[in-house]
């Protein structure tokens, strides 16, 4: 009993600021009715969710490397236009896997590699210009085999025969229960290109393992090469020759597929290609800066950028959406569901919650990934030794690293984990927000006040704050709709669309003016 | 003599600033050796560069006849040096046992280990599900020498176990320190004279990122004029 009240007195603040929310909510309710209010929330938490996806990873690398990874919006986006490809266009996904298959496998004989080096003795400047040459190389090889592999392939930004002709096609197919007709297949690449990727790989492995014996002192620790990596390595080799062979097959294969399938398919795509991103990114970018941190800043938002264009030239730049999964297309408004029960049966587009009828996918669907992934990652933080290690990371790296802890890997796991995540979100998002190379520009300032108002580097905080702006952003859209009615005004007050992101910053504002470390922050 | 750790000579940068301009330490396997002199000396910096957290520029670090230096700190813990540094560094977000089983480096260290840290700090049982912060100084204090313990440490580096803390509690620790010294190798730093004195066999006395003076702290204890001249005590 004395330890609550002691509790209650020193969390004073953070609790009059909660109440004072809980109290805003409840008066915003009151000027709508029940289906209104419900949907607006639902709508509300939905985009939390997506809002949540992008902060978990930001607020985790901030407050494990101090790093402000600015690219992290852009990360989110590539992973939705990543996950449409795997979802719409599978043909195009399995027609690039066998080279870029074979170049990971030769980038995956590294250790093999630093392993032999620290056999060789070789002239100070051999040893210092060799790698460079390997490297050129290795991307001459790279360009080569890309430009001569056939790959069937949209035109970025024709409408009928770019990513959106391709989403609307599919969305016909799944509307009418037809079979989607198959693009015409690109024909079999050359069998020297995939060598050639493989030699790349090997050649710009063995080029990195040079450079960074270079910038080692000290001796070298014997590596060893695990009969892991020569598994891996072996699966690798033997799946990219093996899509190679029956490309035909699984495109159709593909293509007949239900499409929850391919969705969830697309989903752990999102999910690993962000995991590599991150974690190359980690490696190749952000460990050689960890001396001059101000660099960060320019690295991840020129980062930021360099993924917008890229993304441009590959998509192009005009929006499109993702058709909604199989699962989530049952008869629409005429659909017989009204609860979840009912909807295990028919799987409708839409039911109905407290007289309102909501999307399933967008409002239950979303929301509900948002909450597992917060269960999930609180696990791992709670219950791991990798999350202890974070928790303790966060407070001092220095002092984990004095106990004997490999720091570095876990800094690149965070990362890999936490782009991981954003990509993932942006797979999510994108049957319900639609594909834009600006997408992930807006979230990343949504996502920045969110981990301000939830205290910089709390994850809790992360989701608290998260859940904040994707509310209040939905009830002020709702009210620009309705008007807010006020008692010195003849008109109700309509809050035009530029106060809808204005209202989230001011929201910040007042609870930093309050509570200058966030509302689970830690007190500095 | 048999040496456990060897600094010959070592020069160390924090920033542009030439902190340790020449420091050499001998600490013999088996025996407590103390750092002496005045703050800002360089003691805590020293520490820094055996762990790593401060590699040196020049000179040698050799540990169980092994040149650390330029290493990882991770890679230097490992080989069996356990750290508690200056102003415990207790994990505010990690129970007390947490904060224990985080510097495990085999599975099951801490199981092993149980009885000897809580026979020295018998406190620390009774206290193993609080979270780090709601501990007082003196028992952060005896978790962090605890969590130095966890792996099997063949050397300690403790950097001012005494600071801030009540007379009682310094007994304590002390004593288990003492008991420690008859497994372990320890370097200390300690500002209280009087708690290095009975705690060291030997000492270096470090003037200005100079390492002045080294010998028997007995032979210190009678010296009246270095006391004066460096450590400015009685």
């Amino acid at each position: 009993m004395q330890r609550l009240l002691t509790g209650l007195r020193k969390n004073r603040t953070v609790l009059i600021t909660m109440v004072v929310l809980l109290a805003l909510f409840l008066l915003a309710i009151q000027g709508l009715s029940t289906q209104d209010w419900v949907i607006t929330l639902l709508r509300g938490l939905s985009l939390s969710a997506i809002i949540f996806l992008v902060t978990a990873g930001f607020s985790l690398i901030f407050g494990l490397m101090d790093v402000m990874n600015f690219a992290h919006g852009t990360l989110f986006m590539i992973g939705a236009y990543v996950g449409w490809s795997a979802y719409v266009r599978p043909d195009t996904v399995l027609d690039l896997l066998p080279p870029v298959a074979l170049l990971a496998a030769g980038l995956l004989l590294q250790p093999l590699w630093n392993a032999l080096l620290g056999r060789v003795r070789l002239p100070d400047l051999v040893a210092r210009v060799w790698p460079w040459i390997g490297l050129l190389l290795a991307a001459a090889l790279v360009v080569g085999v890309l430009s001569s592999w056939p790959v069937s392939r949209w035109v970025p930004g024709n409408p009928t025969t770019g990513p959106g002709g391709d989403s609307v096609v599919m969305d016909q197919a799944l509307e009418t229960k037809q079979p989607r007709p198959e693009p015409a297949s690109a024909g079999r690449g050359p069998v020297w290109a995939l060598a050639g990727a493989l030699l790349a790989g090997t050649v710009g492995a063995a080029s990195l393992a040079g450079l960074a014996r270079r910038r080692q002192a000290g001796e070298l620790r014997a590596a060893r090469v695990s009969w892991r990596t020569w598994a891996v390595l072996g699966i690798v080799i033997l799946g990219g020759i093996a899509v190679y062979l029956a490309n035909d097959a699984l495109t159709a294969w593909f293509y007949r597929l239900d499409t929850t399938w391919t969705f969830m398919i697309a989903l752990v795509v999102g999910l690993l290609v962000g995991a590599v991103l991150g974690g190359v990114m980690e490696v190749t970018l952000i460990r050689p800066l960890h001396t001059r941190p101000i660099y960060y800043l320019m690295v991840t938002l020129g980062l930021g950028v360099v993924g917008i264009e890229l993304v441009q030239v590959l998509w192009g730049r005009t929006e499109f959406t993702a058709p909604k999964p199989a699962l989530f297309r049952g008869a629409g408004a005429a659909c017989p569901a009204t609860d979840l029960a009912s909807w295990l049966e028919y799987h409708c587009s839409t039911i109905s919650v407290l007289g309102g009828r909501v999307r399933v996918y967008n409002e239950v669907f979303i929301i509900l990934v948002g909450l597992v992934v917060f269960v999930a990652v609180t696990l791992l933080l709670q219950r791991t030794r990798l999350g202890m290690i974070i928790r303790a990371g966060v407070q001092d790296s220095q002092m984990v690293e004095a106990l004997g802890i490999n720091v570095r890997r876990v800094f690149t796991l965070v990362f890999a984990l936490g782009v991981a995540l954003a990509a993932f979100g942006g797979v999510v998002a994108g049957p319900s927000m639609g594909l834009s190379p600006a997408m992930g520009e807006s979230l990343l300032l949504l996502s920045l006040i969110a981990m301000a108002i939830g205290g910089l580097t709390s994850f809790p905080g992360a989701a608290v704050g998260s859940l904040l702006v994707g509310v209040l952003q939905q009830f002020i859209i709702k009210y620009g709709q309705v008007g807010i009615r006020l008692p010195f005004l003849a008109e109700p007050f309509k809050p035009t669309p530029p106060l809808v992101p204005a209202s989230t910053v001011l929201l910040m504002v007042v609870i930093l003016l309050v509570l200058p470390q966030g509302l689970l922050g830690r007190k500095e | 003599m048999d040496n456990l750790l060897e600094i010959r000579d070592i020069h160390t940068y924090i920033g542009q600033f030439h902190i340790l301009q020449g420091v050499s330490v001998e600490v013999p396997r088996g025996t407590i050796v103390a750092l002496l002199g005045r703050n800002g000396a360089g003691k805590t910096t020293t520490l820094k560069s055996v762990i790593g957290l401060t590699p040196p520029r020049q000179g040698q670090i050799v540990f169980d006849a092994r040149e650390i230096q330029g290493q990882r700190p991770f890679d230097i813990a490992a080989l069996g040096i356990g750290y508690v540094p200056e102003h415990r560094a207790i994990f505010r977000d990690l129970s007390v046992e947490e904060n224990l089983r985080i510097a495990e480096r085999k599975r099951g260290d801490l199981a092993r280990k149980s009885d000897l840290i809580f026979g020295l700090f018998p406190d620390l049982k009774r206290l193993i599900k609080l979270p780090g912060t709601h501990l007082s100084g003196g028992q952060q204090q005896m978790l962090a020498v605890a969590r130095a313990l966890v792996p099997d440490n063949k050397m300690l580096l403790i950097d001012e176990p005494s600071e801030g803390l009540a007379p009682v509690i310094i007994e304590q620790l002390m004593g288990a320190i003492r008991q420690l010294s008859a497994e372990t190798t320890v370097l200390l730093v300690e500002q209280n004279f009087i708690v290095a004195s009975h705690l060291a066999e030997r000492y270096v006395i470090i003037e200005e990122g100079h390492s002045v003076r080294s010998g028997m702290m007995a032979d210190l204890v009678r010296d009246q004029a270095t006391l004066h001249r460096y450590l400015g005590a009685a």
